[in-house]
């Protein structure tokens, strides 16, 4: 009993070694070489640790953008209130998450053995994201549950969704890569579905979007890290511009918090901050998805003769590269309507985040030009703007400000605000 | 040897890259190191060989490593003729 108290607290207690763990003993079933297990399990224990550092930079640049904005609009600034925040979260719930994205998966291969739905989900650090958000909510709807049903309950949701989400997207993606052999695995499903959807209604297939020509100066929007600092940078300084202007009180008390430095530079330096944050929480997740998605990989075609690989949202982008960027532009455009029009009637500060924006905008994009031509792409990437807009605002205030609110600002998406309400309605349920 | 696989984020496309790299190269009875990346970090990191897209190489010029030209990632057979030409 004592040894299995101990394995229960410190392996199955402990995220990291729980994840070093999962990692070891799928390099060691795809029979990698011993400095490749070492090297492999010590990755993703560092990768796991490492978000933890990288989410506490986020937060912090998310502590002036906020109230800065807040300022902009003339709301009262009231602070998000006690949270748990995702390093306090890994710590606690990490272990959950962990082995509930694992279960889900071997659900996932299972119903694809068993059903007609053959695909395997293996976008891994979309898989992470979402279970971390789904878990948030339930913690945050039931308070603290124990650690079994929680991971029960998340895996199956998890296994569901990962195969059926493929399905409800294949028959657009036959259409956009004329074949059956790839399938999407990725959170922005649910706009690409709505973009497709409205490009039907609203716009016209004629006028494709790969016949007009783009200008080349915008391939630097391919670079996740240039687009966060780009865009963040520009709603920074802007914010920053009119809080100087302005010389109420809560400017100056503002304006205070940059010392020495003029208030405008600090702020640009906070944009940046802000994407370096998110570079190393990426750098963190790419350290253990690296290592684990190819054991998944390796499980699922030794067991599911015909398993077709749900992957992530920049396989459509080849298909139709123009619509790719038109999709970010229908985006950027609804995402600073939508900051202006949230921020003055329900007063939440909406951060838009080009990493969800863009690729997710992308991926609707593509999917609106494969119905509505021009119109269509357009049209996807400003109801991906919409969705993302008032889905955060609804996530942060409702669904999860106890829990983990700051990763919902930046990491939770499209898909885990369709689901979200459905996520707390079925944790109230069960639990 | 080091090679690197490129993609925009760094996350999923390039990994899947790298697991049909890492086959093609097996395939091929080439032992080598690969890893994925993003592109900025990409452009600071010292390797022989990045493989990545057209659009991407445009913005990794100027690097040491040389770079191995792929369009479609998920296409092994164009994967093994850019890799062939390449590293023979």
């Amino acid at each position: 009993m004592e040894i299995i108290k101990w394995i229960a607290a410190n392996v199955f207690g402990t995220p990291a070694i729980l994840l070093g763990f999962i990692v070891f003993i799928g390099l060691l079933l795809q029979k990698k070489k011993t400095n490749q297990i070492i090297s492999g399990t010590f990755k993703a224990v560092i990768g796991f640790l490492i978000i933890g550092a990288g989410a506490g930079v986020i937060v912090d640049s998310l502590t002036v953008f906020e109230p800065m904005w807040k300022e902009v609009f003339n709301l009262k600034s009231e602070s998000l209130g006690k949270f748990i925040g995702q390093e306090g979260f890994n710590a606690k719930y990490g272990s959950a998450v962990t082995l509930a994205m694992t279960i889900g998966f071997l659900i996932n291969v299972l119903l694809a053995r068993l059903t007609k739905f053959k695909y395997i989900y293996l976008t891994g650090h979309m898989m992470f994201w979402t279970t971390t958000v789904f878990a948030g909510i339930v913690i945050h709807t039931v308070g603290d549950v124990s650690f079994w049903k929680l991971v029960i309950f998340l895996s199956i949701i998890m296994g569901l969704y990962w195969t059926l989400q493929p399905a409800l997207t294949q028959p657009f993606m036959r259409k956009i890569t004329g074949n059956d052999n790839i399938a999407l695995g990725h959170t922005s499903a649910s706009v690409a579905l709505i973009g497709a959807l409205a490009g039907k209604v609203l716009g016209n297939k004629e006028n494709d979007s790969e016949k007009i020509k783009l200008p080349k100066g915008l391939e630097f929007l391919r670079d996740s890290n240039v687009i966060t600092a780009l865009t963040m940078g520009t709603l920074f300084l802007v914010g920053a511009i009119i809080v100087s202007l302005k010389g109420t009180p809560g400017a100056e008390e503002l304006i205070k918090k940059a010392g020495n430095q003029n208030f405008i530079i600090y702020s640009i330096v906070q944009s940046f901050t802000f994407a370096a944050g998110i570079a190393v929480v990426l750098m963190g997740v790419r350290m253990f998805i690296g290592e684990i998605v190819p054991a998944f990989n390796g499980i699922a075609t030794k067991l599911v003769p015909g398993a077709k690989p749900a992957l992530d949202c920049p396989i459509v982008f080849p298909y139709a590269p123009n619509a790719v960027i038109l999709g970010f532009l229908g985006a950027f455009a609804g995402a600073l309507i939508w900051l202006v029009i949230i921020g003055n009637t329900v007063g939440y500060v909406f951060v838009p985040t080009m990493i969800v924006l863009f690729f997710h905008a992308a991926t609707a994009g593509v999917f609106g030009n494969a119905t509505g031509g021009v119109r269509g792409a357009l049209l996807g990437g400003f109801m991906t703007a919409t969705v993302v807009a008032w889905g955060q605002y609804i996530m942060v205030k409702f669904l999860i400000s106890s829990t983990i609110p700051d990763t919902a600002m930046w990491a939770a998406d499209s898909d885990m605000f369709i689901l979200g309400p459905i996520i707390k309605i079925l944790a109230q349920l069960f639990f | 040897m080091k090679l690197l696989c490129v993609c925009g984020l760094g996350q999923g496309t390039s990994l899947i890259l790298r697991m049909n790299v890492e086959q093609v190269l097996s395939e091929l009875g080439i032992a080598a190191d690969v890893e994925h990346t993003d592109v900025s970090t990409a452009s600071s990191m010292d390797v022989d060989f990045i493989v990545t897209n057209k659009e991407l190489a445009d913005s990794l010029a100027g690097v040491n490593a040389k770079i191995i030209i792929v369009n479609n990632y998920f296409d092994r057979v164009e994967i093994k003729n850019a890799l062939e030409e390449n590293l023979k």
